[in-house]
């Protein structure tokens, strides 16, 4: 006994020390490059600009700036900055607007804020249909037809509203029921959603209301539920995104910002807007909606200067126009009132120069539409007010911006190309798919007699973005005109899908998201081995030494062990 | 203090000896005196923490009066509000949980302490307590876009099979249609109890393990002795003795999912309305319904979330007075009375 516990102590205390390197050699590799006058700075808020605040967080850490980010919902963010509990915060709606008897009141004298435009882009409606064993890429929607289906009024995807607006596929929809997804906590996407229904869909959205006991009715962040209409809610956008995207969700659609349809390779509703196109929230859409914004000039006023009333962006007549456009915005400190420090002020404004600047440059292929250069450039104003900031003068023209211009007009809205003439609200529907699911085609018989897929520019609604001239790709189109020919095969899809647009939005997302990814996966499976280590390591090490010396009491400790 | 001692080792010795246990006294009454702190805070802060829910919430309960415990809805604003869903609900997704954690952690105890070879009971101890140790928010993400896809089919093969129980009963679908969407049975009471009880059946499972690797080794072999075969001494002294360890296991499980937040957040979807049926879509939970809605609140609203948090906060302080009685009472950890 004696001989072979005497090699098992200095084997013990090996692994021991093994443990102890493996620990302190990973903390040595994980630790980022030293940082030299930045200092961590903690915000939270907005989940509908998360997907472009996360990437440009992850770009800024080669500066050594760590910025951390919770995607908690935008009420919750402005919650925590008028708390003091995080540093800036961002959120779809600013502080008070009146969501039932709640004035959300700003925190004017305890933190004294400013609000700074980061994100452009549309929210959307991402759905899961399927016609047999075909994903529906094409679906298209009214605003009423949207409202409805969104307060239980419409619950079945056959049913006659929604065979109006897809004459397509009017013969097919199957009979299944519609499962509405919404938000389950304050959030900004909700807001968003139901000011765009107390401003155009009035009377639907005060039924609803009403049904749901709430009163008095407003906008609001938290979605009401009137328990029986077969609605259901998820936490975060990703929540909604996520259980829209699996296999057994057929007949679910939820509205999410665009960016996380694309990330789940789903399709978007194209909704109809007043100039009688359905249209989904490409980044020219978007910015041509957004040209109709009403921007708050009055500087003198920090609770609204720069806030946003997007009524005429709903009614806006552009074919153009994805009605449920809008902003999304950073609160910045302006004061040094706890938690803010000069230095956390200079790592802000400087994580605020890189998301106006070159994070424009970037947002378009993630699914965002590039802010317009007055408002970057109120942004820089905004951004020298907080404390410690060290903006100096910036030359937006270097900014690479995809909507500057030398004559001032928004170059993104200029080039943005019509709509295709089968997206017109009318007989006839385009067999494109959308958003993240732009390469899969539907087939569609449309009423006007031949088997025709989409009209003349049926495959390019990946045009704003991909082609800024705005000339149709003329290597797709036919092909993809005859894929789409016969309704009846399931190859139509395919050879449309193989042959279409080959460069798909997304390209430089996935390049940009391959080198971050990489380096991630290490640190992943570092952190596994760690855990594993830490927490497998001592018992077994442990165990090695004492195995010997239980065993000799076994018989007397082990119950019923020998027998 | 044994340098005096050592330094005056002769003459006078009981007196020195005297002054050194006075010493000892001393420290004797810092300890008591700290030890005694210790366990007073521990009060005072959950009385304070009670009182101060109590005081926020005064505002809401005083408009409310008694109809907070009747009704269901959730509309402070509006002046309709009530915990009788929100209760019910939390204490339904408890139950779920209680009921699969219980016979989950009574079978893994029973197997570390009395099936597994030696060499894999540490592994096995180690993994539970390392299951206790995963965050919560890891499990809600598990639950939210694994686990509760993967239980649908047996959601429905238990509606399909046991609709004519109520609590099985699922509104809005025909019982064994093919095609009918499974959606109906997301994000419902028992889903969520089902992942609940993964959070609690590690806390369980400690307690009772050390229970029944304390039964008296006498009476395990005064069983084997009588012919007892494994599982037969286990019923005959292993379970009898761990019974309060059991019970009380349990109840301390119960406290922890009645106040489970975010896993639950992450799963269900909120409904205002008793909804006893406990596979269908849709149920409710106090700690959800204050994670959810506390952002969004009126003053008025947020005092309305405290009254509900102090009723939460009462029921649980009920169940773990009730499981530390049981506990206490036990046999488990006692001699063997042979």
């Amino acid at each position: 006994m004696t001989t072979t516990s005497r090699p098992g102590r200095p084997r013990r205390w090996l692994a021991v020390a093994c443990t102890l390197v493996l620990a302190t050699g990973a903390g040595v590799l994980v630790r980022p490059p030293a940082a030299l006058a930045y200092v961590t700075i903690n915000g939270a808020g907005s989940t509908w600009s998360q997907n472009a605040v996360d990437s440009w967080r992850r770009n800024v850490a080669q500066f050594g700036m760590t910025v951390n980010y919770a995607g908690t919902g935008s009420s919750d963010g402005r919650n925590q900055f008028r708390s003091g509990t995080v540093d800036w915060a961002a959120s779809d709606i600013p502080y008070g607007i009146k969501d039932g008897n709640n004035l959300d009141l700003p925190p004017t004298q305890a933190h004294p804020f400013a609000y700074m435009p980061v994100t452009a882009g549309g929210t959307t409606f991402m759905y899961n249909l399927k016609i047999g064993n075909q994903r529906v890429t094409n679906l298209r929607l009214s605003g009423t037809t949207i409202a409805r289906i969104f307060t239980g009024g419409i619950t079945m995807w056959n049913d006659a509203a929604i065979k109006e607006d897809n004459p397509g596929l009017r013969s097919r929809l199957p009979a299944i029921r519609i499962v509405p997804v919404v938000r389950s906590e304050g959030s900004g996407s909700t807001a968003q959603l139901t000011q765009w229904m107390v401003g155009t869909q009035r009377s639907i959205w005060n039924a609803y209301c009403a049904a749901a006991r709430r009163n008095p009715c407003t906008q609001t962040s938290v979605y009401p539920i009137v328990p029986g209409r077969g609605m259901v809610a998820q936490a975060g956008d990703l929540g909604v995104a996520g259980y829209v995207a699996q296999p057994q969700a057929n007949g679910a659609i939820g509205y999410v910002q665009y960016s996380y349809a694309i990330q789940a390779g789903f399709p978007v509703v194209k909704m109809l807007n007043n100039g009688g196109y359905y249209t989904e929230p490409t980044a020219g859409h978007v910015a041509v909606s957004l040209l109709k914004a009403r921007i708050n000039q009055n500087k003198n006023d920090p609770n609204v200067y720069l806030t946003q009333d997007l009524s005429q962006v709903y009614t806006n007549t552009d074919p153009r126009t994805y009605p449920l456009s809008g902003y999304s915005y950073m609160i910045l400190p302006v004061s040094l009132n706890a938690p803010m420090t000069t230095a956390k002020g200079e790592t802000l404004a400087d994580f605020g120069k890189y998301a106006l600047c070159q994070g424009q440059t970037q947002v378009n292929a993630l699914g965002y539409s590039a802010l317009p250069i007055n408002l970057v450039q109120a942004g820089f104003d905004q951004l020298r007010k907080i404390p410690g900031a060290k903006v100096g003068n910036i030359v937006i023209r270097s900014c690479n911006n995809p909507t500057f211009s030398t004559d001032g007009t928004n170059t993104l809205a200029k080039t943005d190309p019509k709509p295709p003439d089968c997206d017109k609200k009318g007989p006839t529907q385009c067999a494109t798919g959308t958003a993240g699911a732009k390469n899969q085609e539907t087939p569609v018989n449309n009423g006007t007699g031949g088997p025709g897929g989409g009209g003349p520019g049926g495959g390019n609604t990946g045009g704003p973005s991909t082609n800024p001239s705005g000339t149709p790709d003329p290597g797709s189109n036919p092909i993809a005109q005859q894929g789409a020919c016969d309704p009846d095969t399931q190859d139509c899809g395919q050879a449309g899908g193989n042959t279409g647009d080959p460069n798909v939005f997304g390209q430089p997302v996935s390049a940009e998201a391959g080198l971050g990814g990489g380096f991630r996966i290490v640190l992943m499976v570092l952190a596994g081995v760690l855990l594993l280590a830490l927490g497998l390591g001592p018992p077994l090490i442990a165990q090695a030494g004492a195995r010997r010396r239980q065993r000799r009491s076994d018989d007397f400790t082990m119950p019923g062990g020998p027998a | 203090m044994t340098g005096v001692a050592l330094a005056h080792p002769e003459g006078q010795e009981t007196q020195r000896r005297r002054r050194l246990k006075a010493n000892l006294g001393l420290a004797d009454r810092v300890f008591r005196a700290v030890a005694r702190g210790g366990g007073a805070l521990v009060l005072v802060i959950m009385t304070l923490v009670g009182l101060f829910l109590t005081y926020r919430a005064l505002q809401a309960l005083r408009k409310a009066g008694p109809s907070f415990l009747t009704t269901q809805e959730w509309n402070p604003d509006s002046g309709e509000f009530g915990i009788a869903a929100v209760i019910l609900g939390t204490v339904l997704i408890a139950i779920v949980a209680i009921v699969v954690a219980t016979v989950l952690s009574v079978g893994v105890a029973l197997y570390i302490s009395e099936f597994a070879p030696f060499w894999l009971r540490r592994t096995l101890i180690a993994m539970v307590d390392l299951m206790a140790a995963v965050p919560s928010v890891v499990f809600g993400l598990w639950g939210a876009f694994f686990l509760q896809w993967k239980v649908l089919s047996l959601s429905r093969w238990i509606s399909d099979w046991f609709g004519w129980i109520p609590i099985f009963k699922v509104n809005g679908v025909t019982r064994h249609d093919p095609l009918a969407t499974e959606t109906v049975y997301t994000s419902s009471t028992f889903i969520a109890g089902l992942v609940v009880a993964l959070m609690v059946a590690p806390i369980a499972c400690s307690v009772m393990r050390e229970a029944f690797s304390q039964a008296p080794a006498g009476e395990r072999e005064g069983a084997y002795a009588l012919g007892a075969t494994r599982w037969g001494m286990i019923g005959a002294v292993v379970l009898p003795f761990g019974k309060g360890a059991i019970i009380g296991g349990t109840m301390l499980g119960l406290g922890r999912a009645l106040g489970e937040t975010i896993a639950v957040v992450m799963i269900i979807s909120p409904v205002f309305v008793i909804q006893p049926r406990i596979l269908e879509n849709g149920t409710s939970s106090v700690s959800s319904l204050i994670a959810t809605h506390y952002g969004e609140s009126s003053p008025f609203a947020l005092s309305a979330l405290f009254a509900a948090g102090l009723a939460l906060f009462a029921v649980t302080l009920v169940v773990n007075f009730i499981a530390a009685s049981i506990v206490a009472r036990s046999r488990s950890g006692a001699v063997s009375e042979v």
